[in-house]
């Protein structure tokens, strides 16, 4: 635990295709809706240790702390 | 060895020796560092502990017995002690990624370096008993036991409630995903599962500085980092790997910049009293003492900005 955690981005999960323009370094996920988005977010951070930011247009981003 | 005359005189050697190693077992309450916990631990302490007795004491007799080999050897003895810190950091900084709520280096370092300075402290108390014993006895047992409070006196440094207020307040999400405690922004919780436990389960507190000391120590990012260690290591903390969002944290008020600080946890034992009193034992880290500083936001009489 590091005392100021330096997060990279892990994966993008969206319900809408037009905020996302390349995954880039991180994977995307496409997701009908805010739903499945969640369940699939969830999984996702329980399985890597990562953590769910909601972006507030349709997109989560997970991050993972080094 | 020839140069010795006449029998020695034991006495400095054992009141020193006592008065030394009481010293050092004193400071072995582990409380607010949870250090040391285990028999072994302690196992090791002492045994340290008599040796540095045994340094400080013996000094003064050997000297008066013109034994200055041996006085010589002591003190190479006692410079061997310096590498009592380095241990200890090591142990504690190879846990520190076994623990769910790390105790950052700032807390690592002042552990380590209050465990060097114990062991010197009590070779200290231990030289200086048996100097005054050397000149009388019963003034020397007397003057250990002043040399045991002034040692204490001069080891116990500040803890965060004398310098910070420790408030309960609410948790709260603002905007969907926004966690705040009170006024502050802590972070921004994506999940809604974990949304719903902070609010179900949480536990918030506000940290406000009394005075301008207290307004540097909570700047400090170590020092708040040993809170949220010391919170959770108290009320514990319902966390396991795979559940990062849900790390107790400690952060300021931030785009206000007024000073205050806010900590969220989701308590195993939920109880406001006992993590308002963990807080407050917190010890306040050396890395932490920057110079006072008035924060001009909260001043009426001063213009910031």
């Amino acid at each position: 635990m590091a005392d100021a955690p330096m997060p990279s981005m892990f994966a993008i999960i969206t319900t809408d295709k037009n905020t996302v323009l390349y995954g880039g370094m991180a994977p995307v996920f496409y997701a009908p809706n805010d739903i499945e988005r969640d369940r699939v977010a969830m999984w996702l951070c329980r399985i890597t240790n990562a953590i769910v930011h909601d972006l507030h247009n349709g997109t989560v981003i997970l991050t993972v702390s080094k | 060895m020839s140069g010795s005359t006449g029998p020695i005189n034991w006495d400095p050697m054992i009141v020193g020796f006592i008065a030394g190693f009481v010293s050092r077992v004193l400071a072995l309450r582990s409380g607010r560092s949870h250090q040391p916990g285990y028999p072994s631990s302690y196992v090791i302490q002492i045994a340290i502990g008599v040796i540095a007795a045994m340094i400080g004491s013996s000094v003064i007799v050997s000297l008066i017995g013109k034994q200055f080999t041996a006085a010589t050897f002591l003190t190479l003895a006692a410079t061997q002690f310096f590498n009592v810190r380095n241990n200890e950091r090591q142990t504690l900084e190879q846990e520190e990624n076994l623990i769910l709520v790390g105790r950052g280096a700032g807390f690592i370092e002042g552990i380590a370096i209050t465990y060097e300075a114990r062991n010197f402290l009590c070779m200290l108390v231990a030289l200086a008993t048996s100097l005054v014993t050397q000149w009388n006895l019963l003034f020397g047992m007397i003057g250990g036991v002043i040399f045991l409070i002034i040692g204490e006196f001069f080891m116990s440094g500040p803890k965060v409630g004398d310098l910070i207020d420790v408030e309960p307040a609410d948790v709260r999400f603002e905007k969907g995903t926004l966690l705040y405690v009170g006024p502050v922004m802590m972070m921004e919780v994506g999940l809604a599962d974990s949304r719903q436990r902070f609010l179900e389960e949480g536990l918030g507190v506000i940290l406000k500085a009394k005075n301008f000391r207290g307004e540097s120590v909570l700047w400090n990012i170590a020092q708040r980092q040993a809170i949220s260690h010391q919170a959770a290591s108290t009320v514990g903390v319902q966390k396991d790997v795979g559940y990062p969002e849900q790390t107790p944290l400690c952060r300021m008020a931030m785009p206000q910049g007024t000073g205050q600080a806010g900590l969220a946890i989701i308590p195993v034992e939920r109880d406001m009293d006992n993590l308002i009193k963990a807080i407050k034992n917190t010890p306040v880290l050396e890395s932490g003492k920057w110079s006072k500083m008035r924060n001009t936001k909260n001043r009426k009489d001063v213009s910031h900005g």
